[in-house]
């Protein structure tokens, strides 16, 4: 508007007038419309299809990695919405918003439609002829295939093709991935995902781990959530502590909240160890030993929390047990983030909840189809072997990283290396366009594919310890646009250039999926008489099947001996600690372009449609900075411009802005909406992991001079006053200290 | 001066635009009002012959055989192309007829019949088929043709339908503040629903 001078009072003078012209000429009788729509017809319709009336059919949910069962509900051959399918272990009929805005890319305007070759429209035929073409005279070594979590029967003809092609390089890559817990946990407990039991524990501390948003499986841990709250249950209601430096949704639901300094999360969990030993509880002797050191004085000078809150927190935790301790992003995304994890894990050892509130996980039997999970280190040996021109022939599926790789990697530069890019792709985003050839894939409404979950829920009851499942993914509708392919479909395309011999028998990908499922069909909970049909059709209506697990174990592996943990140093030049968010609804920024995810509020601040940056109160009147100024964040990779948002729940040494925004290319919905703060990252690692230490980019913050108002949906005091006829007690936003709240 | 001219541009595309909208949409009221446009079909489809008497020639077929959903959906539903085959495939006697080859061509060719709306009320309305149909045909048990014929008339002497009623609100009212007998042999008398959010929801 701003370059225009065509004005907002312009504007309304042209509707009055425009009212006017409408009304003059009058409206006709328009009421009743006889004879201009077609009615909807059909030449064949099968019995159980009403018009008006929805069908539903079940499904798995591919928003996000928890795997849900959903229900598609069908109507006249088109998906309206998804439900959460009720027999499910995994969400138990419910859904989140991120699940239910699936039909959004769906329905995406912003497709692509047909395979691209530099841009140019071309057929299939030709695309996989010039796949073939490149492929030519490529050794194995020099072919790489990045994508993201991957399972299933899509992932068993992925491996297939990798061997025809002698390639060993396959990276799973996810932008946002717990893969710091998992090594944790699998030093602490001896399984990388256990079942964590929120619904038995009396109290859980979670340091960071937002399980309620956006943590590993949020439906999953929603509904056990909702049993720890119930006060009607044996163990009496539960007590939730969230300790983390920036306030996530579940840090707003819980009972305490406590804003740890970032980075000191580790210290903190011996520090309680420290007190729940002086507080009378037995301490195994190695864990003593390493936590003699972190009495509550130096832990509380380290960390930000007082003395009292400590000693208060190792009182509740030894008196309510079983408890849980949980590990988040905030605490795994430092250099030392596994060493964090590692302290925090052995409170749990200490507390005596593994084997209680943490349980074994069933391992899958068939190791083609277990989940293969995502992490950053694989994405930066991709990026090393790109740099140093290894690789000929890239294919990328599922992911983007050129969106989501930290500038200083020079993700994109090095992609470009690569001679020749293929791209899997929903959207033309970052990474399709820097792609020499797309190739567009049906949508997750559209295809077929089975997943298997990487935690892996399991239903209440006997034989629960060795259950492991399987869940279908099966077109609701019929796909909208011709030239679009599953990646199923394209896998086996691609098989059949190489050994067209061993793939004959299968036409596409659902007469592949069908005969690997039918020859397994007593391992996926049928009988060896069961009639090949009968089970198929049993199988896409319940929509998952059981498979039998192989039952883990865990144990009380966790030790104390080598931990090392560093004290907080201060940086002079760039003082404040970013800490990247990711929220419920964002995530990674894959789904930015679907817009009731970019419309739905953010939980906490509130804010659609655009990025911010959380300050805490006290830090921006230092800094002089009020609501809605526009501010720069920079740090020693990048500067970002965003709004400021003063957020009391956010540490004063802290600033967090959302990741996930700032697409330049993917869509309408998603380009040009906020700033990518992926872009800005500092590259530091994990030490042990090599996972990229998300939180260890320190920033500085100035102001630009320019300020606007925040499109918001709280007022301007904040919170609800929806059916308020008086706020009793406004505090103003700098005078709350919402670690002294409850 | 430049957004002036603009304005002006814009306030005559309004006028023009909403003009020939207005021209447009209105029906060619050739016919009174409560009785709709003739509409040409791309089958010109002989509801008499289906539905109509036997002394007119008719074979008396029950709407709802082939407007299935009437009783079960809001919609009454127009019949796959299949169901009109179900029958016509068996029927060697009328097979030359140039509507027939028609339907047999849609058929073959796999494509859905294009049939245009007779009845098409304004998208702020809901009309519920099923709870008319349940209520006067299976509860009250009057006569088919009477229940569909309350709104579509003597469909069973038509070719194509014809809209007979004006279906707008006033007449949907004119019926539903009306007393009528509860059930088939009761005195006791009530009447339709008359929420607004009945029908506009």
């Amino acid at each position: 508007m701003t370059e225009n001078d065509f004005n907002r009072r312009d504007f309304l003078k042209v509707l009055g007038w425009g009212g006017t012209a409408v009304a003059l000429s009058g409206c006709g009788n328009t009421s009743i419309e006889d004879g201009k729509e077609t009615v909807t017809s059909y030449v064949t319709l099968p019995s159980y299809v009403i018009p008006s009336i929805s069908n539903y059919f079940n499904s798995t949910c591919a928003q996000c990695e928890a795997g849900c069962n959903i229900m598609g509900r069908v109507r006249e051959g088109r998906v309206l919405k998804a439900e959460g399918n009720p027999n499910s272990p995994i969400n138990r009929g419910r859904m989140c918003g991120l699940g239910l805005s699936g039909v959004q890319a769906h329905y995406n305007p912003d497709r692509v439609r047909q395979p691209l070759l530099k841009g140019e429209a071309i057929t299939w035929d030709k695309a996989l002829g010039v796949i073939a073409d490149k492929l030519n005279g490529v050794k194995g070594a020099e072919v790489a295939f990045l994508t993201g979590n991957m399972s299933g029967h899509v992932q068993a003809l992925l491996g297939n093709y990798m061997d025809e092609l002698g390639s060993k390089n396959h990276f799973s890559y996810e932008a946002i991935s717990p893969a710091v817990l998992r090594a944790a946990n699998k030093k602490a407990y001896g399984v990388s995902m256990p079942r964590y039991r929120i619904d038995k524990a009396r109290v859980v501390v979670s340091f960071g781990a937002d399980f309620l948003g956006a943590w590993v499986s949020p439906v999953h841990f929603s509904q056990q959530y909702a049993q720890f709250r119930k006060g009607s249950r044996p163990e009496g209601r539960g007590v939730l502590v969230q300790i983390e430096p920036k306030m996530t949704l579940t840090g707003a639901n819980a009972d305490r909240w406590i804003g740890v300094r970032p980075g000191s999360e580790g210290v903190l969990a011996l520090g309680i160890i420290n007190a729940l030993g002086k507080a009378g509880l037995a301490i195994p002797a190695d864990v003593a030993a390493a936590s003699k050191a972190y009495t509550p004085e130096r832990v509380s000078g380290e960390t930000d929390v007082t003395v009292e809150q400590i000693e208060k927190l190792a009182a509740l935790l030894k008196e309510r047990t079983p408890s849980l301790v949980l590990t988040g992003s905030a605490a795994e995304g430092y250099a030392h983030g596994s060493q964090n994890a590692a302290a925090i894990a052995l409170l749990n050892r200490v507390l005596g909840n593994i084997g209680k509130t943490v349980e074994a996980s069933a391992s899958v039997p068939f190791p083609q189809i277990a989940p293969t999970v995502g992490n950053r280190a694989s994405l930066v040996s991709l990026n090393d072997g790109l740099a140093a021109g290894k690789y000929k022939v890239v294919f990328s599926y599922g992911v983007n990283p050129v969106f989501s790789a930290p500038a200083a990697l020079k993700f994109k530069d090095n992609y470009a290396k690569a001679d020749f890019k293929v791209a899997f792709a929903q959207y033309l985003d970052e990474t399709a366009q820097a792609a020499d050839l797309v190739l567009p894939l049906e949508s997750a409404m559209e295809d077929w594919a089975t997943v298997v979950p990487e935690y892996m829920a399991a239903p209440e009851g006997a034989g629960s310890a060795g259950y492991a499942q399987m869940s279908f993914r099966q077109p609701l509708m019929d796909k909208l646009y011709p030239d679009t392919r599953g990646i199923g479909d394209i896998l086996l395309a691609l098989l059949k250039q190489r050994k067209a011999d061993k793939y004959k028998e299968f036409d596409d990908f659902y007469a592949y999926l069908r005969s690997a499922v039918l020859k397994n069909k007593v391992a996926l909970g049928g009988k060896a008489t069961d009639d090949d049909d009968v089970f198929w059709d049993e199988t896409l209506s319940k929509g998952f099947v059981p498979m039998k697990g192989i039952a883990g174990a865990v144990s009380a592996k966790a030790s104390a001996s080598d931990l090392r943990l560093p004290s907080a140093t201060a940086d002079q030049e760039y003082p404040l600690r970013l800490i990247p968010a990711v929220s419920a609804s964002m995530r990674d920024g894959r789904n930015a372009n679907e817009p009731w995810l970019q419309e739905s509020p953010d939980p906490l601040t509130t804010i659609v449609w655009d990025s911010w940056v959380e300050i805490n109160p006290k830090t921006a009147a230092k800094l002089g900075i009020v609501e809605g100024d526009i501010v720069e964040v920079t740090s020693r990779s990048g500067t970002i411009r965003t709004q400021a948002y003063l957020f009391p729940g956010i540490h004063p040494d802290a600033v967090s802005v959302p990741v996930g925004y700032g697409h330049e290319a993917m869509g309408r919905y998603a380009k040009g909406v906020g700033a990518n703060v992926f872009a800005m990252l500092d590259a530091v690692f994990d030490k042990e992991t090599g996972e990229l230490a998300l939180n260890e980019t320190g920033v500085k913050i100035s102001k630009t001079g320019q300020r606007v108002v925040i499109v918001k949906e709280e007022g301007p005091v904040g919170g609800s006053q929806a059916g308020k006829k008086k706020i009793a007690v406004q505090v103003a936003a700098d005078k709350v200290d919402l670690s002294k709240e409850v | 001066m430049q957004h002036i001219l603009r304005l002006f541009i814009l306030l005559v595309g309004l006028f023009a635009g909403a003009g020939s909208y207005a021209a447009d949409a209105a029906p060619k009221l050739t016919t009174p009002d409560d009785l709709g446009p003739q509409i040409e079909q791309p089958i010109e489809f002989p509801h008499f012959r289906h539905a109509g008497d036997a002394k007119d020639g008719g074979m008396q077929i029950n709407c709802m055989y082939c407007h299935t959903y009437a009783r079960r959906s809001m919609v009454a539903g127009i019949p796959p192309v299949q169901k009109c085959i179900g029958c016509h495939q068996s029927i060697e006697s009328v097979r030359d007829k140039p509507r027939i080859q028609k339907l047999f061509e849609y058929w073959d060719a796999k494509k859905p019949i294009p049939w245009k709306k007779v009845h098409d009320l304004p998208d702020f309305v809901r009309f519920n088929h099923e709870r008319h149909i349940q209520r006067f045909y299976f509860q009250q048990d009057r006569p088919y043709q009477e229940v569909c014929g309350y709104c579509h008339g003597n469909v069973k002497a038509m070719t194509v339908a014809q809209r007979q009623k004006p279906l707008t609100m006033g007449w949907c009212a004119s019926c539903h503040q009306k007393d009528h007998p509860v059930s088939a042999n009761s005195t006791e008398t009530g009447h339709g629903p008359n929420d607004c959010f009945t029908c506009h929801k």
